[in-house]
């Protein structure tokens, strides 16, 4: 079966430094993927290309079997053959960030329905049905009408997790999506996550949640200085990690 | 006595209000076309584009950096040389030379380099999770302009801008002293001028002239706080309470 997302070989580079140094990933229908690890391994960055926010200098990103079209300059950068099939990309594979980054002076309604009115051309009405059932399916339906201001951080982030889903997508990507909340707001964060595997959502989630990626993904994948170290079942990379790095890492990580 | 003085400011207040309307006309003609223009300036110096952005940077520069009393002398003797060899044969020539045109005209070039500096510092300010959502989420160059740079973009600049309508508003005062006065087209500052070269009445003409100044102000002031209200309403707890919405504004 083709895999929704069939990451390949991605390299990417700030100046001089390489950061990842040939990362791969697929990703098929109702996976969840954790990709863990410490801080400055990479994960971020390589969940960044494949939506492209960073655009890798090698490496191919395939949705669904469609190649997405790169073009290499003379410098050795690259930047998309064809804006709209990357615009395509991103309405399929959609992001939750670390930092929520909803839009401030937009209603949560209008967080939700504004990518669906712009990008997908939902009439008010169809795009508001939207919306409020998703605010409704992440329990913030009666914040509708205030402002992102007025929400904890918890709240905030679960607008954007309806903002993502709004865009009815193959796949949603998230990145350290509970990392900036206080202690006592995770858990509604991740029980919406929880909520969205169980229905078979596709995930590829950036997480420091070891709990949560043994629980509730089906494919873990470690990272360390740019390069897979181990991937496999949550149980067994968890269980019986076997490489020294995963081992130490673990180790150091209370969860 | 109380009486007489109060003849006396009535009267001024009756012969310095139409002059007044030529410092608003001269600030509602250029406000309005220095503002997009000012738009196009900040996007120009802040695009990826280095011809562009040096351009725009080269212009707001210029115009910062040199007296606006010095520009209105500059473009008017300008204005002067390319009479005989272009205006007049194109027989535009009375326009051309026309403060009223060129009052504008100067105001706007100058208006437009300040406010630009604004925009181009509220661009640089705009957060970059809200526009990296936009992209995100398929947006299009324009959807992300529309969504997340425009109204962060308006709603940084929008006190500063305020100053700088005020501002200009007062600069206006300066162009009947560049630019020749045509028949009886005189604004404050000339009328009060005039007015004081009759009676050297040192506390009046002046005094009335000003009090028009600050009553304009006033005016300009309440239209940008009202909107500077509606910008920011995202932010204020009461916020529900003004629920008029205008979609071009957000």
């Amino acid at each position: 079966m083709t895999p929704i997302l069939d990451v390949h070989n991605i390299h990417k580079r700030f100046a001089k430094l390489e950061v990842l140094h040939g990362l791969s990933l697929q990703a098929h229908k109702g996976d969840v993927i954790s990709l863990i690890g410490s801080s400055g391994s990479g994960k971020s960055t390589f969940l960044r290309c494949i939506n492209l926010l960073e655009m890798p200098e090698v490496g191919d990103i395939t949705l669904r079997g469609e190649a997405i079209k790169l073009k290499t300059h003379k410098d050795g950068s690259r930047s998309a053959s064809d804006a709209k099939q990357v615009q395509q990309l991103r309405t399929q594979v959609s992001m939750v960030f670390q930092q929520f980054n909803l839009w401030s002076h937009l209603s949560i309604l209008d967080n939700v329905t504004e990518a669906p009115r712009r990008v997908q051309g939902l009439s008010k009405a169809e795009a508001k049905d939207i919306g409020l059932e998703y605010l409704n399916k992440v329990g913030i339906a009666d914040k509708a009408d205030t402002y992102p201001a007025f929400l904890s951080g918890g709240q905030q982030q679960r607008v954007a997790i309806a903002r993502a889903l709004a865009m009815r997508p193959a796949a949603i990507l998230f990145d350290e999506p509970t990392s900036a909340l206080d202690p006592e707001r995770v858990g509604e964060v991740l029980g919406v996550m929880r909520g969205l595997a169980a229905e078979g959502m596709t995930m590829i989630v950036v997480t420091h949640e070891m709990a949560f990626a043994r629980e509730v993904s089906n494919k873990a994948i470690f990272l360390h200085a740019g390069l897979i170290e181990e991937e496999g079942a949550p149980e067994k990379l968890f269980g019986s990690p076997t490489s020294a790095r995963l081992q130490q890492f673990l180790a150091n990580t209370t969860y | 006595m109380d009486a007489l003085l109060n003849n006396d400011i009535i009267q001024d207040i009756i012969l310095l209000a139409k002059p007044a309307l030529f410092n608003i006309y001269f600030a509602l003609a250029a406000i309005p076309l220095g503002f997009p223009f000012a738009i196009i300036l900040a996007l120009g110096k802040n695009s990826k584009n280095s011809l562009l952005s040096h351009l725009s940077a080269a212009y707001v520069y210029a115009f910062r950096g040199s007296p606006l009393f010095i520009q209105f002398f500059m473009f008017y003797s300008i204005a002067l040389v390319l009479n005989k060899p272009l205006w007049k044969p194109l027989g535009i020539d009375e326009f051309m030379l026309h403060p009223l045109f060129l009052g504008p005209l100067v105001l706007v070039l100058n208006t437009s380099a300040y406010a630009a500096e604004i925009f181009y510092g509220a661009l640089r300010a705009i957060p970059k999770g809200e526009v990296e959502a936009a992209r995100a989420m398929g947006m299009n160059k324009w959807h992300e302009f529309r969504t997340v740079t425009w109204p962060n973009m308006i709603r940084l600049a929008w006190p500063a801008y305020t100053n700088e309508v005020v501002f200009l508003f007062h600069a206006t005062a300066l162009v009947y002293f560049t630019l020749p006065v045509i028949n009886d087209q005189k604004d404050l500052m000339n009328k009060a001028g005039e007015l004081f070269e009759q009676d050297y009445n040192v506390f009046l003409h002046f005094s009335v002239a000003a009090l028009y100044f600050l009553a304009i102000s006033m005016v300009i002031f309440w239209v940008f706080n009202r909107i500077y209200q509606r910008l920011t309403q995202h932010l204020r707890q009461d916020a529900k309470k003004m629920a008029f919405k205008p979609n071009y504004l957000r």
